[in-house]
């Protein structure tokens, strides 16, 4: 099975790519790990002129610490970021997303950088970018650009990326000590994609009440989502079961989810309500163990 | 595949009717149509170039407007060929007064062929949606 | 229009023209003759044409072959000299980690990357490490055994054929 012909160009760096987007328009597209890319244009559900390949360029590789953030370069590979000591270590919620991203030939070719990208509605990532509040930096024509997590995705695989900028780093802002966190995913058996993805970060004060809650969603709906409602109803209550099951309950306050072949709306939602419930739990048992 | 959904105008419901079924308005709102070309009474042929993001591809179709309804209701009969597959569906418009304005509900039915339907919903039903709510967020504009 | 593109296989440079849209697994099959890779679902799902790119378990039905450009792919044929076994491929005889052999090359080169990276798997990892690999026959139980077994035999000593790693890839 093969794609519609193209026009295959590596670019030399950031700068010399965005300008091939700029002069070829429309019809190119970046490749980095090529896993949604290729897929979908072996289906001929696109069918680019030009793929310009960014997959090796130095410039968006690597990882650092800088005043209490993970830097996290586009072209990490979702092996790199479930294995990295750092980010495993500060930011588990998104090396243990990570880690569970399709199967471990996907994870070593696919890259962060182009799974928020591309925002397939399925994504792992967004769950865990919208609970960290991440921020997503873009360079395009222009110069560089910071994108809050919560303006970065749109609607169905549209992102606030325009359509030549690059998406160099994420800046992931390391949370509290002692917090706690989960990421509760039903799988798609055959494609590992999220039908539901719940990604939770709970720190609780001195006395054990929630101090900050933030959780994040995808894979119910045709975009993610943070769950303002749900989060509001548990800031400055005692994280009990009754309190935390009532509080997800609102996670998909206004919410219309997918209704497909993997799950009708009604049982994506009830999945979700309890796999909020299931991930702030377990975010706050985390908590108090840690802290 | 079956997809619904509802949009609100807030024009009055003969000037949506016109609208909705205006083949110059239609070429406009289409979302990546090409050329829209009459070919017989109430019957269109266009080159659409369709898509969301990443997914996108140049489809030839047919349109049938049938049952009409004057200013209540329609059906459009649709036919669609592309590097993807083959689509063929059926999509019931229904109007109806809400205050001022116009309650426009539409319940579409598609069969779709060809390696389109292996992806199926997961990238159909998502994408049309958003494709749909474009063409009426263009429609509102124009009913000024 | 086509592109040069050099690739180290199985230890050998090879050097080809290809048009952009060959994908990895077809530049192997029908230009070098490597039938090892397998080609079974063709949409990324079933592993069976994994092989080692840079050392990393990779889909090559899901790589064109102009990305896989100065790295160097081990296929199943470059796993051991001809007539000889690597210990993983001994392991999977031994506790007949298959049935009809269609998954296997992508097993082997999958338990390959494994038993690199974590020499002394659990069932458990087994079991997360070899999901982007499907068998239709043996219902895994003993693919898991030859894993556990591979891991043994390479623990006392047994000497892997090396493969390539990123440190052997070629330079552009
Ligand atoms: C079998 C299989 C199973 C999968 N399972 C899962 C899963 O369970 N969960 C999950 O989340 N994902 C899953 N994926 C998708 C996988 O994570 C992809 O690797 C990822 O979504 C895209 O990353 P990429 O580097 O491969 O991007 P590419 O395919 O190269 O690009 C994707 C899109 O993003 C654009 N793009 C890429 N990089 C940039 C950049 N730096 N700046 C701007 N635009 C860019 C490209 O132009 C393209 O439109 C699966 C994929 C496969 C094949
Ligand atoms: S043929 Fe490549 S994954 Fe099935
Ligand atoms: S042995 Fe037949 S598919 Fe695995």
């Amino acid at each position: 099975m093969n794609t519609s012909p193209f026009v295959y160009q590596r670019a030399n760096s950031v700068d010399d790519a965005i300008s091939l987007l700029q002069q070829h328009g429309d019809g190119a597209k970046l490749i980095a790990g090529g896993h949604s890319l290729l897929p979908i244009m072996k289906l001929r559900l696109a069918e680019p002129d030009m793929l310009i390949d960014i997959g090796r360029l130095p410039e968006l590789q690597g990882t650092r610490r800088e005043h209490g953030e993970i830097v996290i370069g586009a072209l990490a590979t979702h092996h790199q970021v479930a294995t990295d000591q750092e980010i495993r270590s500060s930011i588990p919620l998104l090396a243990d997303t990570a880690s569970r991203v399709g199967d471990r030939q996907v994870r070593n070719r696919g890259t962060i950088g182009g799974a928020l990208a591309h925002a397939d509605a399925a994504a792992d990532y967004p769950a865990a970018i919208l609970a960290l509040e991440a921020t997503i930096v873009a360079r395009g024509p222009g110069g560089a650009r910071q994108i809050p997590a919560r303006e970065f995705f749109l609607d169905f695989l549209t992102t606030a990326l325009a359509s030549d900028e690059i998406l160099t780093e994420i800046r992931v802002p390391v949370p509290a000590d002692g917090h706690g966190w989960s990421y509760q995913k039903l799988a798609n058996q055959a494609s590992g994609y999220a039908i539901v993805g719940v990604g939770a970060i709970a720190i609780l004060d001195g006395s054990g009440t929630f101090d900050d809650v933030r959780v994040g969603v995808t894979g119910t709906a045709a975009v993610a989502w943070r769950a303002a409602a749900t989060e509001a109803a548990l800031r400055g209550q005692k994280p009990e079961s009754g309190v935390v099951a009532a509080a997800a309950d609102k996670v998909d306050d206004g919410v219309e989810a997918l209704d497909d072949l993997h799950g009708s709306a009604e049982y994506r939602l009830r999945v979700t309500r309890g796999l909020t419930r299931r991930a702030i739990l377990q975010a706050v048992a985390r908590a108090q163990q840690r802290g | 595949m079956e997809i619904s959904g509802q949009h609100r105008f807030s024009a009055p419901r003969e000037r949506v009717w016109e609208l909705l079924l205006d083949p110059k308005i239609l070429q406009q709102c289409l979302p990546g149509a090409e050329d829209l070309v009459e070919v017989g009474p109430e019957e269109y042929e266009a080159r659409m170039k369709i898509g969301v993001a990443a997914i996108r591809g140049t489809y030839q179709g047919k349109v049938k407007i049938v049952d009409k309804d004057e200013p209540t209701s329609y059906r459009m009969v649709v036919e669609g060929k592309g590097p993807a597959g083959q689509i063929s569906g059926d999509a019931k418009i229904d109007l109806a007064d809400d205050g001022e304005g116009t309650l426009v509900n539409w319940t579409g039915n598609a069969n779709v062929r060809g390696t389109l339907a292996r992806v199926g919903g997961r990238v159909m039903q998502p994408a049309a949606k958003m494709i749909v709510g474009q063409f009426f967020t263009c429609l509102e504009g124009k009913a000024g | 229009m086509h592109v040069p593109i050099t690739l180290s296989v199985n230890g050998v440079e090879r050097r080809a023209e290809v048009e952009p849209r060959t994908l990895l697994v077809q530049y192997l099959r029908n230009d070098l003759a490597l039938t090892g890779a397998h080609i079974g679902c063709e949409t990324s799902q079933c592993g069976a044409c994994t092989v080692l790119l840079d050392g990393e378990a990779v889909k090559s039905c899901t790589i064109l072959a102009v990305q896989a450009d100065g790295a160097a792919v081990t296929t199943i044929e470059g796993l051991a000299p001809v007539g000889t076994l690597h210990p993983v491929q001994q392991a999977f005889w031994d506790q007949h980690g298959l049935q009809c052999g269609y998954c296997t090359p992508g097993m082997v080169l999958s338990t390959v990357a494994l038993l690199a990276d974590d020499p002394n798997p659990s069932e458990e990892s087994i079991r997360h490490g070899l999901e982007g690999n499907i068998c239709r026959c043996t219902g895994y139980h003993n693919i898991v055994l030859s894993v556990q077994s591979a891991a043994k035999s390479l623990a006392s000593g047994a000497i892997p054929e090396p493969v390539l790693s990123r440190d052997a890839s070629l330079t552009r």
